[in-house]
Parts: C-alpha cells; structure tokens; sequence
C-alpha cells in the first residue's frame, strides 16, 4: 500500500463556500487568478522577468562548468 | 552554437510599430496579455499579407537584422520573395526570438482573424492582438503536440474570464 502524501503535496481541497483552487484537470486556478488581476502590461512584464530569470539559470549552470 | 539573446518582447513590438507593420500578436504572448499564465521564449505575430505591409516589415526586419534560425547555422536574411512564398518565417533578431506568420491554424489569416483582436495599451504601444478565444481555437486547429499542452490552461482562463474573474483589458 501506497504512503500517504505529505501534507505539503496534498491537494488543497477547498471549503464549499470557496473557490476551488485546482481544477480537475490540474490547472492551478489560483495562479490563473492571479495574471487575471493584472493590467495587461504586468502581465506582459510577468512574462518577460520569467523570460529573463531562466535566461540568469541558464548563465549561471554554463558558468559552473 | 553562440548564445542567442533572450527575447525582448516590447523591444520587437516598438520596432514593428514604429515601421507600421499592420500586425496582431498570437500564440503565447497574446495568451499572456489575456491573462493565461503561459510561459514562452519567443513571440509569434500574424501579419497582413498586402504588399505595402511586406515592405514594411521587411524594413522592421532588417533594422532587427533578423536571420532564419537555421539548425544547419547558415545566415540566411529574409526578403520580399521569402516573405512572399514562405508561410511562416522562425526567426532570430538581436532583441530574441520572433515568429512572423502570413497564416496560423487551419490556414487563417490576418484578414480572417482581424475582426477577432484587441487593442492593447502598453505603455506607449497600441498592440492589436488576438483574443483569447480565437487563440484557443487556432491552437486546437494547429493540433501539435505543445498546442494541446496549453490548451488547459487557456480553456480555464477564458471560462473564468467568462464568470467575470476579469481578464482581457485586465
């Protein structure tokens, strides 16, 4: 038999009263939720600091070498 | 191979604006700009296919000193034949990754989907870009394997942009 998960992975299953926070196909509602409250150039500059920030990873793992 | 710069995405847009080039983002940038939370590396624009347009985007082009992204590593420059002939162009600029498309999805163009876009305010920009709905649609025509990655994320997006979440104007 399986281990149960630990707290931390669980799903958090909402109340009744709340808004679900993943949907049944697993797409984070909540991150959803969030670009939607942004302007669209926020959400143009979000895109652009994730764009950038895997560029600083990439830098970084060649320096190491 | 060099590394090449990381895509500037307002930097490609204030060079094809300030060339005129009638243009609407798609793809994963105007998911972005919807409010889905998509990651990607390169923007995708869907330009009008009139021969004024090509000239002006051959100009954006060049001042973008944009070149084929060639996995042979051949240099190879768009001009007005290619852009005439070819469908789609994946190109590299020196402001990253920009795809410039005469037709996505099942063979729609910029005149089909037009009437389908929003006009965006980005700081001193005004971007025509393709709504959220219709982004959904070209990517379940396209079918390929990373359209029907995203496809959940943009689906949940919309419907609750639809129950008044907010969304598109943000």
């Amino acid at each position: 038999m399986a281990e149960p998960l630990p707290s931390a992975l669980k799903p958090i299953v909402a109340s009744s009263e709340d808004l679900p926070t993943e949907s049944p196909d697993g797409v984070d509602l909540t991150l959803i939720q969030w670009t939607l409250s942004l302007t669209p150039l926020e959400r143009l500059e979000l895109l652009q600091d994730w764009v950038d920030g895997l560029a600083e990873l990439r830098l970084g793992r060649v320096a190491e070498r | 191979m060099a590394a090449s710069p990381s895509v500037r995405f307002l930097g490609l847009l204030r060079v094809l604006l300030r060339h005129g080039v009638e243009l609407c983002v798609v793809g994963g940038v105007a998911a972005q700009l919807a409010g889905a939370p998509i990651l990607t590396l390169d923007l995708d624009v869907l330009f009008d296919r009139t021969p004024e347009n090509l000239d002006r985007l051959l100009a954006a082009l060049r001042e973008l000193k944009a070149r084929y992204r060639d996995p042979a590593g051949r240099h190879i420059e768009p001009d007005l034949d290619k852009l005439q002939t070819l469908r789609l162009h994946l190109l590299l600029t020196d402001l990253g990754a920009l795809d410039v498309l005469g037709v996505i999805g099942g063979g729609l163009t910029y005149q089909d989907l037009v009437h389908r876009t929003v006009v965006y305010e980005l700081g001193e920009l005004r971007v025509r870009v393709l709504e959220l709905a219709a982004v959904i649609e070209t990517k379940e025509q396209a079918n390929r394997d990373k359209d029907r990655a995203v496809l959940p994320v943009l689906r949940q997006t919309l419907a609750m942009m639809n129950r008044g979440e907010r969304g598109e104007g943000g």
